[in-house]
């Protein structure tokens, strides 16, 4: 019998050998494929509390988790093609025009795959305009957009506007990064701010439900 | 007062006339500040006269004319950084590439990493390491020593002396992950800027610099990047043998840490090996008073003046009342060298700039006393 507790456990620990044989083993033994992919963003779920509580998990344990869940998703792969599996929302993501600063973004956007967002990487130091054009050929509901430096963070206020300029009145953006605060994200407007990668997460699930995004 | 006065009675922690000072700055905003200042001698012996922020071959001019208590010399892989415009390699092997920034204040540049030479595990085994040992490396800084160390507190930089430069030769996510997957591997590239930035640093020493400032970004915004336990596998022992090797040099050098972010959780074994100082305690990551209060007895602070909103969006007021608020706190009874918590950048107003110097040189420790408040 597959053991998903396992397979919970190994990605949460990082694990990528035992998280992969477990997943093949659990795809062999006919586990469906939304079962194991809820195994696997249980564990996510679990890295990311710690994270933003501090208890335990640094970024090099995120990172692990985070790729141990990459390895054991690619096998899962054409499963969730043939069971017509879709993850529920899709986020563009990039850092801001001007830096080169990613692995905020890179932190985020391997979060967000633990909770089953599609994420479109557009990488570093995208101008304003791509993100609302990647948003809108991808459908997406959601933008994150971060910057470590005061020079560059200033350039999310045209990403906000580039975003609603182009008539994407249903898609949502959240910023974050370093020097970026609540107050900021309010000013420029945002709709919500997260402080770390792993409350990005929550913040985003809660503007995509239409609350308020101002995580702290 | 001499300069160098000035800084030994705030790290023995006493007052002096007023609080020591230091500050450096991006590339352009040293050239905005030359032409503020009228200026007309170049910036740097080097570099197309660019101005250093780590310090190498910098002429001094704009550090003496706002009156710097401290002079920066740097050796070591710090002096990477700006180190060209476009794409290039240093010595290390690491790609560099200029990118641009805009701001009111016209267009900036940084340079930021985009090649890593050990970013395959096989590299390491025929990596050849650039030579710590070659005079011409310390050329630059014997010449600062003979020509300000009368006057100004010499500080030898060999920052980035571990993890920064560790993380460059491999990759910044793929040296994390060594560090929970392949410890041994991760222990041989760690080495390997260990020993140059520790040669380096022992040789600055012996040149008679009066301070050492060593360290790596450990600290994020909300807590430490990776671990203590990570932190004490990896670094801790070899930052307490730097410290050792320095101080068995010359007893009464100083050594200083150099971490952005929180590091609150580490504060007291930095303590323990020996450091003196610790730059820059960012305002927006760790409350200076705070720290003051738990550490101000065992250890010296140097920096606290916010550069993520006061300098570069801040006005003049915000930026003296906090820089009054730090003299009255974090300052107090000595123990600061007051210091933007990174270079000034181009987006800082010169309003604030000068706002922060005239407030800390017409600031005298005697005045806080009889101010009430």
């Amino acid at each position: 019998v597959a053991d998903m507790t396992a397979l919970t456990a190994a990605v949460e620990a990082g694990d990528r050998h035992t998280a992969t044989r477990l997943t093949q083993e659990a795809i062999d033994a006919g586990v469906g494929a939304q079962e194991i992919l809820d195994a696997m963003t249980t564990a996510m779920t679990e890295v990311g509390r710690r994270f933003a509580c501090n208890e335990g998990v640094y970024v090099p344990e995120m990172l692990i988790s985070a790729r141990a869940m990459k390895e054991s998703s690619a096998l899962l792969e054409p499963l969730l093609v043939a069971g017509g599996i879709r993850p529920e929302h899709t986020a563009v993501i990039g850092t801001v025009k001007g830096d080169l600063h990613d692995i905020g973004k890179n932190l985020v956007g391997m979060m967000l795959k633990g909770a089953n967002f599609e994420v479109v990487d557009l990488g570093t130091n995208v101008p304003p305009e791509r993100f609302a054009e990647a948003a809108r050929e991808h459908d997406a509901r959601l933008v994150g957009v971060s910057a470590l430096l005061t020079t560059t963070m200033v350039g999310m206020r045209e990403v906000v506007e580039a975003v609603h300029g182009a008539g994407l009145d249903g898609v949502k953006i959240i910023v974050g990064g370093a020097p970026v605060t609540d107050e900021y994200a309010v000013e420029i407007g945002a709709d919500g701010f997260a402080r770390d990668a792993a409350t990005a997460v929550t913040v985003a699930r809660e503007v995509l439900a239409g609350g308020a995004g101002g995580g702290a | 007062m001499r300069h160098r006065d000035r800084v030994a009675m705030a790290l023995a922690r006493e007052e002096p006339d007023r609080c020591p000072m230091q500050i450096s700055f991006t590339p352009e905003f040293a050239q905005r500040l030359r032409e503020d200042l009228g200026v007309r001698g170049t910036l740097n012996v080097a570099r197309g006269g660019e101005h250093n922020p780590h310090g190498g071959g910098n002429t001094y001019e704009l550090e003496r004319a706002i009156d710097s208590d401290l002079i920066l010399t740097s050796v070591g892989w710090a002096n990477s950084y700006y180190a060209g415009r476009g794409t290039y390699t240093d010595e290390w092997g690491v790609t560099w590439r200029e990118q641009a920034y805009e701001t009111k204040f016209g267009t900036g540049h940084y340079t930021e990493m985009i090649g890593h030479p050990l970013a395959e595990d096989a590299a390491l085994d025929s990596y050849l390491p650039p030579d710590p040992h070659r005079p011409e490396l310390y050329a630059d800084s014997e010449r600062v020593v003979r020509q300000y160390g009368d006057e100004y507190w010499i500080v030898g930089v060999a920052v980035t002396t571990i993890w920064e430069t560790a993380w460059a030769l491999r990759g910044y996510e793929r040296l994390l992950m060594d560090f929970l997957e392949d410890p041994d591997l991760a222990d041989r590239i760690v080495e390997i800027p260990f020993r140059y930035h520790l040669a380096a640093a022992e040789r600055l020493v012996r040149m008679g610099v009066d301070m050492i400032w060593t360290g790596d970004d450990i600290g994020s915004q909300k807590g430490m990047l990776f671990s203590p336990v990570t932190w004490r596998r990896f670094f801790k022992p070899r930052m307490a043998e730097l410290i050792a090797r320095l101080k068995g040099i010359n007893p009464d050098v100083k050594v200083a840490y150099h971490t952005d972010g929180d590091v609150s959780d580490v504060i007291p074994e930095l303590i323990e090996i020996g450091i003196d100082v610790l730059n820059p305690v960012q305002p927006a990551c760790m409350d200076p008073a705070e720290v003051k209060r738990a550490y101000g007895d065992r250890l010296c602070f140097w920096g606290t003046i916010d550069e993520q909103r006061t300098l570069p969006f801040g006005t003049p007021r915000h930026v003296r009342a906090e820089v009054l608020e730090r003299l009255r706190t974090a300052g107090r009874d000595g123990g600061l060298i007051l210091a933007p918590t990174h270079h000034v950048q181009l987006d800082t107003p010169l309003e604030n700039f000068w706002a922060l110097v005239d407030t800390v040189c017409e600031t005298s420790y005697e005045s806080l006393r009889t101010k009430v408040g």
